[in-house]
């Protein structure tokens, strides 16, 4: 069964499309990341997915609950980080996890060890008594998502979870999430952060104007962009105005007495510019590959490239 | 089918819980729901030579209208403001079930303030006729104010000052209509068809049959009218705040 199901989703505000026609099936287990640019649909299509919006068209599925008809059983499998949300300002960090494990039903034993162990967990457990209102922008965004793990959830959303957070936070969500992997949790993600994504989920669906316009693996994502690589091999010495036509039809330049070249298959490049290197008696120095980065993907599909 | 009932009882309890915890049970709000009513009430009531029998059924409408509708305007504004709503409905819980907790602990908070004068009436021997009847009304009236309250809030905005304003708008001026200060009797005869439209008259009028033993309509005319004041207050609460729960949402 799939953990999270989106069927041809479509959201209208007035005259304005938010989301059209989205679509996309993720696997219990899965992390799952959803870029977008600014205003491309993503909180809408999560709004939707949570139960929060309706959509005008189509079904979100949550580990086969229909959101919008049983949305209290599909809430009951999730855990939400709904983007720029707070907890309440005035409770205590122990007093917002005991609320929102009562939102969920949770006995009060059962309330009391899971809130000190996710607590300890988020190095929270210290400061439980202190009101959110008197925590940092990070300290607060890890109370969310001990908030958000509270009912042992199947399916987790986090909208945004190390936006504005410093190195270490951020660095303890992203372990975080892996590690709820390992426990079988399908996490579905948002993040302004390319690279944070392409190093955690597994397949990411890039949204553009209410539309998913990519959707793979991180490294399906950068061969189907066409994304290049970089090579730059430093040579010994090498003459300006050599012929290097062989590296056609892609990008090259002479630096010195270095050459860049911007590729989509480094290897056969790089045996090519050695034979090169070989038959010239050549020394070659060093051999640089820089690989193409989800952000160079994101940048060419935001761009409609 | 029963797990359904328990989860939104419990999750109703939830929220009330919070809204006491965080609106209620603070020193300005206890203070302002004893003083306010009690000085409205004795501005018109002191230097009249009238007894506690004659006053009590408006001092205890005033309590339960300034108690439980004085918080409920601003809830659902104040927690958009600080974008606490969305994490709130995120959770398995409806719209219907957040308000429902709210009016639980605006029923309550006026509930626990109208006891004291009350007690006062039993200890000096002022008894209504019926006390079930009178519990009856004073419960649902509890609860038609508390929704009352809740359909101000219902204004899309993120600001609990807009919501203040318009809900002192209405409030003020069904006091003064409404037979609570003035007896029906005594106030113009235009003005009567206004009294008939504020929900303030009929459990006055109620309470005052049962603690004087007459009054302006029928008990039974009056306990109709807050039945279906108590009704239509609660299901306006309810549709109102989802036709503008998305919009205040967008507004974040």
């Amino acid at each position: 069964m799939d953990a999270i199901e989106a069927l041809d989703l479509h959201k209208r505000f007035g005259t304005v499309v938010a989301v059209e026609g989205v679509s996309f099936q993720i696997g219990e287990g899965e992390i799952f990341g959803f870029l977008g640019p600014n205003g491309a649909g993503k909180t809408t299509t999560i709004r939707m997915l949570t139960g929060i919006l309706k959509p005008d068209r189509g079904k979100a599925r949550i580990m086969g609950y229909d959101v919008n008809r049983s949305p209290v059983e599909a809430k009951m499998l999730v855990g939400v980080v709904p983007e720029e949300a707070n907890p309440y300002p005035d409770l205590s960090a122990w007093d917002n996890l005991v609320l929102v494990g009562r939102l969920y039903g949770l006995s009060r034993s059962h309330i009391e060890e899971k809130a000190s162990r996710l607590l300890r967990l988020l190095d929270l457990y210290e400061i439980r008594e202190r009101k959110a209102k008197n925590l940092s922008k990070g300290l607060r965004q890890k109370l969310l998502v001990a908030m958000a793990l509270i009912n042992d959830p199947k399916v987790l959303f986090l909208d945004e979870p190390t936006g504005g957070l410093d190195v270490l936070s951020a660095r303890k969500i992203r372990e975080l999430i892996l590690e709820l992997k390992k426990s079988g949790i399908t996490t579905f993600l948002t993040t302004h952060n390319v690279e944070e994504a392409g190093a955690l989920c597994d397949r990411i669906a890039i949204i553009k104007a209410g539309h998913v316009v990519e959707l793979g693996s991180p490294e399906e994502l950068k061969i189907k962009a066409g994304a290049y690589t970089y090579v730059s091999v430093s040579f010994d010495r090498i003459e300006e105005g050599c012929d290097l036509s062989f590296l056609e039809p892609f990008e090259y330049k002479l630096q010195g007495s270095r050459l860049l070249i911007v590729c989509s298959r480094p290897a056969d490049v790089i045996v090519e510019t050695v034979e090169y290197a070989r038959a010239r008696g050549l020394k070659i120095l060093d051999i640089k590959i820089s690989p193409p980065t989800l952000e160079d993907v994101f940048v060419k599909v935001a761009k409609g490239e | 089918m029963k797990f359904e009932y328990k989860h939104l009882l419990r999750s109703m309890w939830a929220i009330c819980w919070k809204d006491i915890k965080l609106y209620y049970a603070k020193g300005p709000i206890v203070v302002t729901g004893v003083l306010f009513p009690i000085f409205l009430w004795i501005a018109f009531y002191a230097g009249k030579s009238l007894g506690l029998k004659e006053g009590l059924a408006s001092l205890m409408t005033l309590t339960l209208f300034f108690t439980a509708s004085s918080v409920t305007p601003i809830i659902a504004p104040w927690e958009t403001r600080q974008r606490t709503l969305e994490m709130l409905l995120s959770r398995p819980i409806t719209v219907t079930t957040m308000l429902m907790g709210d009016i639980l602990a605006s029923t309550i908070f006026g509930l626990i303030f109208t006891m004291p004068p009350v007690v006062v009436g039993l200890f000096l021997g002022v008894l209504p006729s019926n006390i079930l009847f009178t519990v009856f009304v004073v419960l649902l009236t509890a609860l038609g104010f508390s929704s009352l309250g809740i359909i101000f809030s219902a204004l899309p905005t993120d600001t609990p000052a807009d919501a203040v304003l318009l809900s002192s708008s209405i409030k003020l001026p069904l006091i003064f209509v409404s037979g609570v200060l003035v007896p029906i009797t005594q106030l113009p005869s235009w003005i009567l068809p206004v009294t008939l439209i504020s929900p303030l008259t009929y459990p006055t009028d109620f309470l005052r049959t049962q603690y004087m033993g007459s009054g302006f309509l029928p008990w039974w005319v009056d306990l109709v009218a807050t039945i279906m004041f108590t009704f239509v207050f609660t299901i306006a609460a309810l549709r109102l705040h989802k036709k503008t729960i998305l919009i205040r949402l967008q507004r974040r």
